[in-house]
């Protein structure tokens, strides 16, 4: 069998060359900008990219369309419960933790 | 009188630790400085076989900026108060976020998440330490820049700058991270801002490119250690290869750890192998498909009799090795002649790559965590016992088939002693393997935590008894493995962090140093 293909790399344009301040002389990459300091955009996002990576693969218990409470949600966010972690406030601030709560708790009409 | 705060520092009169509340709030604002017991919930809960009160904080200072980090560090001489970091906070069976000392203050560092840099041509990634594997993925992705990442198996919750300075590995052929960090800003205990390498050269632009600069190689100091506070970290990046080739060679029966390590010691030092291989053994792999309940009951260590028939359910080796192929679809077709040639002598290796194995859930994430692709499937080892009890026992071996035979051999017995089961593997080496055995139980289980505690004793006493050194541990036994390394070696450990943080106000306790 041969091994998997790879998709060949994009070669960029010459990017603006971006300059920051800290501490006076940190230089930006030619590919790429600084980030901004990190924001989830929504509840969606958050589940996708922490949640889903146990909640939807039966590593953790499904915890979508079961009208869980938001209280509950939060609750296990923050506490943890046997071995799942928990998170913290500098990982999901109280209000994308609301936002997520209100992700996993309203039910679906997807499939 | 009733504290306001759920712990205190050792050593510091609370008015003494008001005082320096307030003052952290007068840096940090009101909203960035934690003490009520809601708040501190989620740094407090450990997966470790002690009481959560031993590893209680006294409050949480969420910075987000090197000069607020400058001032916190005044803050805490002034009155000496020991702070803990974090920078992702999830170092899970470590010590998860909590600090090494009951009273510690957190130093949570995970909203300093800003991308610095990602050089494409130089392959090289400069980052905060709140940044995550997912983050710098998604970066990645979004800009197109055609790198790679290696992770440890938490990928998407973890972060590069935690994990390289607890000096953890992952699976990709940049698997044993602190070889590819490349230049560190740290904040020391007066104040000051060091960058190592040909980061302290004004205007030099070279340092994520040449590590050592000139004098002394400082980086080193930096990891397992509280001689300073990292706040941007480098590290390179392995550029994407035109073609990747998984795969997965089983094995029967225990002693063909003998076969498998001699085998594929020539293969990694020559380089054929070039990724972080991994030799998980059955029960490692086996929570992925397999619920222990269906198998055995009661207390007590698995039976032999019941991993062979997990094994013939669900299509394991008792030793399943995890390797794989990177560059031109020439290379890997010539260097997979050479591994089939080798694996391929003795009859007893069954070699399966993506055509047999594409669906199988194990192999399936073992090839993502090979590329860099996020997957936290792993944690199903979590599933096994249930009850939320894990600690990493990860002493080190050499890549010599009899000694990791003998390694796998009293980890087994030891464990077996105190009712628990050997999820192990051997990981990373081309010369060294990390061997890596998830120690795993019921926390909701007094009994079993209380054997589980003892389990861990013994394994560090029998290991170290034999010239085993562990390379990484939870921060409940961080004093025990400190000792192991003797006396001269803690003494100029010691030394150094008088010379550095005469207050101790920098994490002490970390790796037995104070």
């Amino acid at each position: 069998m041969k091994a998997r293909k790879i998709t060949p790399l994009i070669t960029f344009g010459v990017m603006s060359m971006v300059f920051f301040l800290v501490s006076g002389w940190v230089s930006a990459a030619q590919d790429g900008k600084p980030s901004p300091n990190h924001a989830w955009k929504d509840g969606a996002e958050i589940y996708a990219k922490i949640c889903a990576y146990c909640h939807d693969v039966q590593v953790g218990p499904p915890i979508r369309n079961r009208e869980l409470s938001p209280d509950y949600i939060r609750h296990m966010v923050r506490n943890g419960n046997r071995a799942m972690p928990a998170f913290r406030p500098s990982e999901i601030d109280d209000e994308s933790l609301a936002k997520l709560a209100e992700f996993i708790s309203h039910r679906s009409t997807q499939p | 009188m009733t504290s306001q705060y759920i712990a205190l520092p050792k050593g510091v009169l609370e008015k003494d630790f008001d005082t320096a509340i307030r003052d952290f709030r007068t840096v940090l604002g009101d909203a960035s400085v934690l003490t009520s017991a809601e708040q501190l919930a989620p740094y407090i809960k450990t997966m470790m076989p002690v009481p959560d009160g031993d590893h209680t904080p006294s409050a949480a200072l969420l910075a987000t900026t090197v000069e607020q980090i400058q001032k916190i560090v005044a803050i805490c001489n002034q009155y000496k108060v020991p702070i803990w970091m974090i920078s992702t906070g999830k170092n899970l069976g470590y010590g998860s976020a909590a600090p090494a000392e009951r009273g510690q203050v957190v130093l949570d560092l995970k909203r300093m998440n800003r991308i610095l840099e990602v050089d494409k041509d130089l392959a090289f990634a400069l980052v905060e330490p709140g940044v995550t594997y997912q983050q710098l993925y998604d970066y990645i992705k979004e800009h197109k820049l055609g790198l790679w990442l290696s992770m440890p198996a938490p990928s998407a919750i973890a972060g590069p700058v935690g994990n390289t300075l607890d000096r953890g590995v992952g699976y990709t052929p940049y698997g044993e991270h602190f070889l590819f960090a490349c230049g560190m800003e740290v904040v020391l205990a007066n104040g000051e801002v060091l960058r190592t390498g040909m980061g302290s050269m004004p205007n030099s632009n070279t340092w994520q490119v040449f590590k050592w600069g000139y004098g002394p190689y400082l980086d080193g100091i930096f990891t397992q250690s509280n001689y300073g506070i990292v706040t941007k970290f480098g590290f390179w990046l392995m550029p994407e290869p035109p073609a990747f080739k998984p795969f997965v060679i089983q094995y029967q029966d225990e002693e063909d750890i003998v076969e498998i390590v001699e085998t594929i010691r020539p293969l990694r030092i020559s380089g054929v192998i070039p990724n972080a291989v991994v030799i998980a053994h059955a029960l490692y792999e086996a929570p992925v498909k397999a619920k222990r309940s269906d198998y055995v009951s009661g207390p007590g260590s698995i039976p032999d009799e019941a991993v062979y028939r997990i094994m013939k359910d669900h299509k394991l080796g008792i030793w399943n090795v995890y390797a794989a192929l990177y560059g031109t679809q020439e290379q890997i077709d010539v260097n997979w002649n050479i591994v089939t040639q080798a694996f391929g002598k003795s009859g007893k290796a069954k070699i399966l790559t993506e055509q047999e194995a594409a669906n199988d859930p194990a192999f399936e994430y073992r090839a993502k965590l090979m590329c860099g692709e996020m997957t936290l499937t792993e944690f199903s080892l979590y599933n096994w016992r249930g009850g939320g009890g894990s600690m990493w026992f990860a002493p080190v071996s050499q890549a010599r088939g009899s000694e990791t035979l003998k390694q796998m051999a009293l980890t087994k017995q030891i464990l077996a002693k105190y009712g628990l089961d050997y999820s192990g593997e051997f990981i990373v080496g081309m010369r060294d393997m990390h061997h890596i055995v998830d120690v795993l139980y019921d926390k909701t289980d007094p009994e079993q935590t209380k054997a589980a505690y003892q389990c861990f004793d013994e394994l560090l006493a029998e290991f170290s008894a034999r010239g085993y050194g562990t390379y990484r541990v939870n921060t409940a036994f961080m004093d025990k493995v400190a000792e192991t390394y003797g006396p001269v070696q803690r003494k100029v450990h010691s030394t150094l962090k008088k010379a550095l943080d005469p207050n101790g106000i920098i994490a002490p306790g970390k790796s037995g140093i104070r």
